[in-house]
């Protein structure tokens, strides 16, 4: 099923958990077991972290309509990206 | 007998452990770590049992010391039964890890703890169904509630006595890896010794596994180990392959046990998600939106500031005057002409902006931003954009400098600069803010179906400059997953808190930027004098009019749009001191100055004029060469131009005024 979803990933453009959830036929729970597992095998960023530096300084930061709460995950250039074989083997 | 209570945090299998024991535990640490060693005993049935209470872990990797507690317990101390106590509201999670207990030694006998709060939440979970998917007795319990312990005890027991009843289903490594499996499995089970179990080194061994990998280099003959790890060489997608089967398993464990999916507000938010984030419906709904922003801003700030610019404003002003009578002309002129009529026109819209503020705090606050996101993304595809160059652009309608600043987020080179260039496009707050309180001023009733055609104009020059440089600079897209939040209910303490910091955060340009760039242009018109046509401003304006005119712009509409180039809110509070407005307040000067085409053009030009200064500032910063800087200035220069050209002069032949 990891393999369908880094499939999918490698397809590109936007997918909310529920969408990718669904074309997996199965839960969004395991979806985000999925994510979560990638982000820690460095292969996804956490989008909100990574943006989190530009509006430093912004006179608007405390009060900005554009949240970008929860944006989730998206890949990790120079980290094999998502549908590439994995290259994260200690073997050899 | 020694039982182990393997599971997830927060599964309530501490719970489990208490209700278990009682007061007959220990608790210390594991040799060398920090981790609490919890252990107890109790009888059951003549049985006496040591229960070992395992760390909460997700997995059974070594990456932390939580997880490499638990599995040397398992490997070694070799539990007569392990206890994997599962959430049944949170069962994926659960399930991972039984996925790596059923590939050890001890017997696995699973605990579907909070049974009773997942019925309570209408999730209907059959453990028979469950216990036949995965070959192994699923035991329904509530730790909380003490029900069903005695059965997990009972079924504990009987399994530690006879586990040949027993036919664990384990997870199957993906049909295409099932032949390297095979293989490796033989490999390790010909030169078994004992000390771990062979499935569980040939998954481990195929999963990477630092400890596994290093084992089985030790043990096993260097003809046979150079040949395994040859084989993971040539299959270096083995570890997907193995995770694969893993949640392959959950899911089909899942999709059998689980009866009816949670019907709770997700339920509700799904659907509504149907037509918010259609391809089509979803736009329609994103202009239904604005047209509302537009249209309440319209209603409920305008009369407002209406009452403001007539009364209070020029009360000020008269004030104002009455104190200065006995200074000097200029002092007189700087300070009611210039400085209150520029910037205290712009500040007398400032119950426009809250109301403004306000709707874009809801739409935040209930979940609808993200879903605008989901909708606009679409059009990313159109630029060849990537889903992350979108977050960027996102951020551009609070500020345009962070969008440009966020483009870090995207990989330097083509799509970098493609998304830099692209930012100043997405009409910023003070942009939108410039257009909600000029529509009104002429428009009337129209007003939110203007605004919100001039915001969609920008957009769409958004997306034609952007197909248009995707063109000159192709590229390629890659993903970007969204969790689109649960709608709610707003929370109207930070509605108001974000509406209280955005207008005090205005309330600061205006007393600063704004001030200052209005007292310049009331200086620029004052001298050298006697009158405004002979300033200097009139003749800078008259030099720049004839470009003006393509636009329908006079010299003062010139001169107000230079301006916003200082600043966005500019181009009003300029306005306000060339068309004097100390006198009458901006919209009855503006209505008998211009026409419905002119002001139409004007406002159009304004969103998609040069970008402010900060936001060149941020291009030159990040792109690093001004050449992008003037680039990006010279493209929306002459898109505002041309546009706003064709806009006004197509208005015009339909209204038949300017």
């Amino acid at each position: 099923m990891l393999d369908r979803l880094l499939q999918l990933l490698a397809r590109g453009g936007v997918r909310t958990v529920a969408d990718l959830a669904a074309e997996l036929q199965t839960t969004p729970e395991l979806v985000e077991l999925m994510l979560e597992r990638l982000e820690a095998e460095g292969k996804l960023t956490r989008v909100k972290a990574a943006c989190s530096g530009a509006c430093v300084g912004c006179p608007f930061k405390r009060a900005c309509a554009v949240k970008l709460r929860g944006m989730g995950y998206a890949p990790v250039s120079g980290a094999g990206a998502p549908g590439m074989p994995d290259s994260g083997h200690t073997v050899g | 007998m020694l039982v182990a209570l393997a599971g997830p945090p927060n599964v309530g299998k501490s719970t489990l452990f208490n209700q278990l024991t009682g007061l007959r535990q220990r608790v210390g640490n594991w040799p060398g770590k920090t981790v609490e060693h919890k252990e107890g005993e109790l009888n059951f049935d003549g049985v006496h049992i040591h229960v070992a209470d395992l760390p909460g872990t997700y997995s059974l990797t070594s990456h932390t010391p939580e997880e490499q507690v638990a599995r040397e317990f398992l490997l070694r101390a070799r539990p007569d039964v392990v206890v994997a106590v599962v959430n049944a509201v949170a069962l994926e999670r659960g399930l991972y890890l039984v996925s790596e207990l059923l590939l050890l030694d001890p017997p696995v006998v699973v605990a579907l703890n909070m049974i009773d709060v997942a019925d309570a939440s209408g999730l209907k979970i059959e453990p028979e169904v469950m216990q036949a998917a995965c070959g192994v007795p699923v035991v329904p319990i509530s730790a909380a509630n003490r029900t069903g312990l005695t059965e997990l005890l009972r079924t504990v027991v009987r399994v530690a006595r006879d586990r040949s009843g027993l036919k664990p289903r384990l997870p199957q490594v993906r049909d295409d890896h099932r032949h390297v499996y095979e293989l490796v499995r033989s490999v390790i089970a010909e030169h078994w010794t004992g000390e771990y179990p062979v499935e569980w080194l040939t998954f481990k061994f195929m999963e990477g596994d630092p400890e596994a990998v290093a084992y089985l280099q030790r043990t096993l003959p260097g003809a046979e180990w150079r040949r395994l790890s040859e084989l993971l060489r040539e299959h270096d997608d083995a570890q997907v392959a193995v995770a694969s089967g893993r949640y392959e398993w959950i899911g089909r464990l899942i999709r059998a046990a689980v009866v009816k999916p949670q019907v709770t507000r997700i339920g509700v938010s799904e659907r509504i998600d149907a037509w918010v984030t259609h391809p089509v419906l979803g736009v329609l709904v994103l202009g239904l939106v604005l047209v509302l922003i537009f249209l309440v801003t319209n209603l409920v700030g305008v009369p407002v500031q209406r009452f403001l610019e007539r009364h209070v404003l020029t009360g000020i002003l008269a004030f104002v005057g009455r104190q200065l009578v006995s200074a000097p002309q200029w002092v007189r002129g700087l300070v009611l002409d210039g400085v209150l009529a520029g910037a205290g026109t712009v500040v007398s819209f400032l119950p426009v902006l809250m109301v403004f503020f306000g709707m874009l705090a809801v739409l935040e606050d209930i979940g609808y931003m993200a879903r605008v996101a989901f909708v606009t993304d679409r059009f990313m595809h159109l630029l060849g954009l990537h889903g992350k160059s979108f977050l960027p652009l996102m951020l551009g309608f609070g500020c345009n400098v962070p969008a440009v600043l966020g483009t870090r987020v995207v990989e330097a080179g083509r799509s970098r600069l493609l998304t830099i260039l692209l930012a100043p496009f997405v009409p910023c707050t003070a942009r939108l803010a410039v257009v909600s309180v000029l529509a009104p001023v002429y428009f009337g009733a129209w007003a939110p179906l203007v605004a919100t055609g001039v915001v969609a104009g920008s957009l769409v020059m958004l997306v034609g400059v952007g197909m248009l440089l995707n063109r000159v600079m192709p590229g390629q897209r890659t993903a970007l997953i969204m969790e689109l939040p649960l709608y709610h209910a707003p929370n109207w303490h930070a509605v108001l808190a974000s509406v209280w910091h955005q207008s005090l955060a205005f309330l600061r340009k205006a007393a600063t930027v704004i001030v200052l760039a209005s007292a310049l242009v009331w200086v620029l018109t004052a001298f050298p004098g006697p009158s405004l046509d002979s300033s200097y401003l009139a003749r800078f304006g008259r030099a720049i009019e004839p470009v003006g005119r393509v636009l329908g712009f006079d010299w003062r509409m010139a001169v107000a749009l230079l301006t916003s180039v200082i600043a966005k809110e500019n181009a009003v509070a300029s306005l306000a001191v060339l068309l004097g407005v100390s006198e009458s307040g901006l919209t009855d000067a503006v209505r008998s100055a211009y026409g419905p085409a002119q002001l139409l053009a004007f406002m159009f030009v304004i969103v998609v004029f040069i970008p402010c200064v900060p936001t060149l500032v941020a291009i030159r910063r990040e792109s690093g060469s001004w050449l992008w800087s003037v680039l990006g200035a010279t493209l929306m220069l002459g898109v505002s131009v041309v546009v706003g050209a064709v806009l006004f002069h197509a208005a015009r032949a339909v209204t038949g005024a300017n």
